[in-house]
């Protein structure tokens, strides 16, 4: 594996993720901050944060992807959205895309993204 | 160099000024400071986004340079502003005349204010430094002018194993949230739980990198974060960027740390 999982029983998360990874090898991949547009452009799930995130997660997908990993390769994400009241649908559309654990993981309510349409944005860190 | 641009090959991804992905071998990687338009004796520049924005970057630079690299060797930008059309009609021309061809991964964040009200942008970049590990051993950190901050503007990673921690809130082991309403009570949480993980991965506060503090109010954060801050880095500060944002996942968070360190 090109990286191992931090856990301690005295800092635990708050939800299904990783509270830590440690890069063991691999290469350093930092992904952009992605957002809800299709191949053209054209935002997908305009006003639906879970069709947004979706096509976020898999933007994200396809950018690991084209880096010769996935997403179980990512140690950390950090998922940006627009309203706090997203928060449930975030994590169900997170919970469809990862598999068991998801990675390390920070999620912060901004002021916006930088398209008023968009309501989520996702970035990465990822060993591959 | 030994950088790979990661293009998806999705006409969406071409033509603009960042690339989707980039990846390199982590011998030498700096992370900087969120830089913003200060002048050196502390003040804000005049004359708005434009001359912010400019200012931003040639602090950037300096940083840069002391590095032996340049805008074409960062690996990762984040830009944080107040005014999103100020940014767009003013802030990217500057930033372009920076970075010209380089393109490196970038995320852009509208956010509620930064460390000044009158602040319209802040700037943080994690940059290649390619080659094999030399200078001093693990970390290099460094300032490229005088600042009265708790903070270094420049942070080197040489050779070690880097860390990511999850965003750290004042969260119990039983799910529940310590000191609601309480932003001392909160910051001391937060920084137990950052020592924690770091102990468990086999590092010390001295071995955190950067660090992104996202906080509910500036001004609260300022009169009961900052002695807690210092009391857990003993005068040995990262890299750090303060950012004010209107949520965080759960309503009782007051204050999120995100922290990277590196080990041995």
């Amino acid at each position: 594996m090109t990286f191992s999982t931090i856990a301690t029983p005295e800092a635990k998360p708050v939800m299904n993720y990783k509270m830590g990874t440690r890069m063991e090898g691999g290469r350093l991949l930092y992904v952009s901050g992605q957002v809800a547009w299709d191949a053209s452009g054209a935002i997908v799930g305009k006003g639906d944060v879970r069709a947004q995130a979706r096509q976020t997660f898999e933007n994200l997908r396809q950018v690991l992807r084209a880096a010769g990993g996935d997403l179980k390769d990512l140690m950390k994400i950090t998922t940006y959205i627009t309203k706090i009241e997203d928060v449930p649908a975030v994590a169900e559309a997170r919970a469809e895309v990862f598999q068991g654990e998801l990675p390390a993981s920070t999620l912060i309510v901004v002021k916006s993204l930088f398209h008023p349409d968009f309501l989520i944005e996702v970035e990465g860190v990822a060993a591959v | 160099m030994d950088r790979r641009d990661i293009l998806a090959e999705r006409p969406v991804e071409k033509g603009r000024g960042f690339m989707p992905g980039v990846s390199v071998n982590p011998s030498r990687v700096l992370f900087t400071a969120g830089l913003t338009g200060r002048d050196p004796d502390g003040s804000l520049v005049s004359g708005g986004m434009a001359s912010q924005a400019r200012r931003t970057f040639e602090r950037l630079q300096a940083i840069l340079a002391q590095a032996g690299a340049n805008f074409g060797d960062a690996v990762k930008q984040l830009v944080y502003v107040t005014d999103l059309e100020a940014y767009n009609a003013s802030g990217r021309p500057e930033r372009a005349k920076f970075f010209g061809g380089a393109r490196p991964a970038s995320t852009g964040l509208v956010v509620r204010r930064l460390a000044d009200p009158a602040m319209l942008i802040e700037t943080e970049l994690v940059v290649d430094l390619g080659g094999s590990r030399q200078g001093a051993p693990l970390l290099e950190k460094y300032n490229a002018e005088k600042h009265p901050g708790d903070f270094h503007q420049g942070v080197i990673v040489n050779g070690g194993r880097l860390l990511y921690l999850a965003g750290q809130v004042a969260n119990n082991p039983d799910g529940s949230v310590a000191g609601v309403g309480d932003w001392r009570r909160q910051a001391e949480k937060v920084y137990e739980n950052i020592g924690h993980l770091l102990r468990a991965a086999g590092a010390t506060p001295a071995s955190v990198v950067k660090e992104t503090t996202w906080a509910l109010s500036i001004d609260s954060w300022r009169q009961h974060g900052p002695p807690v801050r210092r009391a857990f880095y003993s005068g040995d500060f990262p890299a750090s960027t303060l950012v004010e944002i209107p949520g965080l996942a759960r309503r009782e968070f007051l204050v999120e740390i995100d922290v990277i360190a590196a080990v041995a």
